[in-house]
């Protein structure tokens, strides 16, 4: 699936970012990069990567490209990319992307949901399985 | 460097509070309470209601604008709405509707 690539800044840095003294209460929808280092309570959308820094909290149904969690999150993803949570993270909530990943040093209450081809010599077909 | 940015592109519908500086590129509705420095640059809309240390505007901004310090209207802004601020400044290009109160 074509997507637009976010928007990032000379430095590379998200083309939006919520501080660390920041709090949003709502909604928070459209494209481009997504990064929180403060509070969001509410759903996010974004066609863009999302990734909740360290110290970062997010409560709300997210969807994204990628997600990247290194803070805390508590709510549901939908990815149409990878979700990595990495080490320090604290999610509770449901994980669905093109692939999960889970660090080590993570803590995380949810479901882990990413298709993946079986190998043909399981079940013989070329059926796409979940793995749970 | 502004510690929070709202990208263009990006629509929030909320309430947005913050300590340190915000700048507005995309979309907010609702409400904007920051400490700090609020800047509306070109491009961005604001429907809410601001309450912040100093303002620039470039964009558009509709609601009431409270600030403790200055208001810069820069050419292109379109402002509708009541400011209130210690000092104000409306550029050449700059339309604006709406009372001004410098509390004098």
């Amino acid at each position: 699936m074509a997507r637009t690539p976010g928007r990032t800044n000379a430095s590379g840095e998200a083309a939006s970012t919520v501080g660390r003294t920041t709090r949003i209460r709502g909604r928070v929808t459209g494209e481009g990069d997504l990064l929180i280092e403060g509070n969001v309570e509410g759903d996010i959308t974004v066609r863009g990567d999302l990734t909740v820094a360290e110290g970062g909290r997010a409560s709300g149904a997210i969807e994204a490209s990628a997600v990247t969690l290194r803070g805390e999150l508590d709510g549901d993803v939908r990815a149409t990319g990878a979700v990595r949570i990495e080490a320090g993270a604290r999610v509770r909530g449901d994980m669905h992307g093109e692939s999960v990943s889970l660090e080590e040093g993570a803590e995380f209450v949810g479901r882990l949901d990413a298709p993946f081809d079986l190998p043909a010599e399981l079940g013989g077909t070329q059926e796409r399985g979940r793995r749970r | 460097m502004a510690s929070t940015v709202i990208g263009a592109g990006i629509t929030i519908e909320g309430e947005v509070t913050s300590d340190e500086d915000v700048v507005v590129q995309g979309t907010l509705r609702g409400k904007l309470v920051a400490k700090d420095a609020v800047t509306v640059e070109h491009g961005g809309v604001v429907e809410a209601d601001i309450t912040s240390g100093p303002v620039s505007v470039a964009g558009s901004v509709t609601g009431n604008i409270s600030s403790n310090d200055r208001v810069d209207l820069q050419n292109g802004a379109k402002v509708v709405g009541n400011v209130k601020a210690t000092r104000i400044t409306i550029a050449d290009g700059a339309q604006f509707k709406g009372n001004v109160d410098m509390d004098v």
